[in-house]
């Protein structure tokens, strides 16, 4: 009998009906530890495949006949082993088909906010934390951020029924490869990025965000404002949409700063977060809400399924957004970088400056393992 | 470096090459020594940690042109 399967995309639908999961990771330990499918709702526990040869029953005390379990491994096979193994034991269980590798390339979209002139989705990359947001407004579309899978925005788009006017990348992203340049060329829209993060002329036509700080689309004006928010990488932005609404990029997180150090100039880019948090920041209201565009914390995701909060909530709770000296704050966020770098960040930023092409299969295999971009620094 | 038994797990993907190192282990005196040939490179870190949690012994591991080669004493 065939070994019951289940696609990242059934798992990511169950998910979000708030099915309990159990999920049996059987990768090697560090594996695990690195990188793992997190959800409101998973319980997740790790026994490597390996320890089935010796002793098959090694997972019986710690899995309930009566739930789901869904065995995950990196691309496919050992895990349908384990799927195998249990199954004729009786338990309920599934095996994850294609692993890690294709949890790595789904995604989800939650409507953030909707009034009579425009609708805001945030588009959730829930194994890498990555955020992407789709605004539309009278027909047209904005894009910000956007990952390599461009098809998940070009079928909201139109599922809106609207054309993609804007394309917005805060700033030159190091985790995942940016599928702004690709929506472009598809659709005929703009894009859009800061000239001192692309530090030289890059092979597509993209229009410098230094020189277009109001961008508007929809017969309703919807305004797009460029606010420049260096610290993350020097060219970062921020976008203040109506005024209520900040995409912040990597600048700020829910549960912390973007990290200064992926330039290689930690100290100095850390300076210049201190600048934007207490000096281009302070002067927003609390009220505004900040929509990221990464989440490292399945903490950070409300119960609406969206990772957002408003100005004065993220102030009040990160330390290094209070009443602190440069001095003290460029040694909690540099200091706090120092661990590890996003995978293969360095080749990635090559491909997303236009420098290098690579395959399907090779852009997958980059962009496998977490997103590390965020600092942490609660309490 | 000498082996008393190679295990040529070319091509085969997880978990095959771990199955099949075990299958030649299991066939193995104390002290002798086991090669395992393996181009699956996802394994080669399942393979560490399976050695390590068992009471073998990695004698020596590289990787020559896509092939990743691990000497094992059997404990």
């Amino acid at each position: 009998m065939a070994v019951p399967t289940i696609t990242a995309r059934q798992m990511l639908d169950k998910m979000n009906k708030g099915e309990d999961l159990l999920i049996l990771d059987v990768r090697n330990e560090e594996d695990y530890k690195d990188w793992k499918i997190e959800g409101q709702k998973i319980t997740s526990i790790n026994i490597p495949y390996f320890d089935f040869l010796d002793n098959e029953n090694v997972a019986d005390d710690q899995i309930p006949k009566d739930t789901q379990v869904v065995t995950v491994c990196a691309k496919g096979g050992s895990s349908e082993y384990v799927a195998e193994l249990l199954e004729k034991k009786g338990y309920k269980v599934a095996s994850l088909t294609g692993g890690m590798k294709a949890w790595s390339q789904v995604y989800n979209d939650v409507l953030v906010y909707q009034d009579d002139q425009m609708k805001i989705y945030q588009v959730i990359r829930p194994a890498k934390g990555c955020l992407s947001y789709v605004i539309i407004s009278e027909g047209e579309a904005a894009i910000v951020d956007p990952n390599r899978h461009i098809d998940v925005y070009l079928e909201l788009v139109e599922r809106e029924g609207a054309n993609v006017k804007h394309i917005l990348d805060s700033h030159l992203h190091a985790d995942h490869i940016s599928g702004g340049p690709a929506i472009a060329e598809k659709t005929g829209g703009e894009y859009y990025i800061t000239r001192s993060d692309l530090q030289g002329v890059p092979p597509y036509p993209y229009k410098p965000l230094e020189e277009h700080k109001h961008i508007q689309f929809g017969n309703v004006e919807v305004e797009v404002l460029a606010i420049e928010t260096p610290g993350h990488t020097p060219g970062s932005v921020s976008f203040l949409v109506n005024d209520r609404f900040m995409l912040s990029g990597d600048t700020i997180f829910v549960g912390g700063l973007g990290r200064p150090d992926l330039g290689g100039k930690a100290y100095e880019w850390a300076e210049m977060l201190y600048d934007t948090v207490f000096q281009k920041l302070s002067n927003l209201a609390d009220d505004i809400l900040v929509l990221p565009a990464h989440y490292a914390d399945i903490q950070e995701m409300n119960e609406n399924g969206i990772v957002g909060a408003l100005l004065g909530d993220i102030r009040k709770n990160n330390r290094a957004m209070q009443e602190i000296t440069k001095e003290e704050f460029t040694e909690i966020v540099a200091g706090s970088a120092q661990m590890q770098t996003p995978p293969n960040y360095e080749t990635i930023i090559e491909i997303n400056k236009g420098q290098k092409r690579v395959s399907e299969e090779e852009a997958t295999e980059l962009e496998i393992g977490p997103n590390r971009c965020a600092v942490h620094h609660h309490g | 470096m000498k082996a008393d038994v190679i295990v040529d797990a070319k091509g085969l993907s997880c978990p095959m090459p771990i199955v099949r190192a075990k299958k030649a282990m299991d066939q193995l005196e104390s002290g002798q020594v086991k090669k395992l040939e393996t181009t699956d490179q996802g394994s080669v870190r399942d393979f560490q940690s399976w050695v390590k949690q068992t009471n073998h012994e990695l004698l020596n591991h590289f990787e020559e042109g896509g092939i990743y080669t691990f000497y094992v004493k059997k404990g």
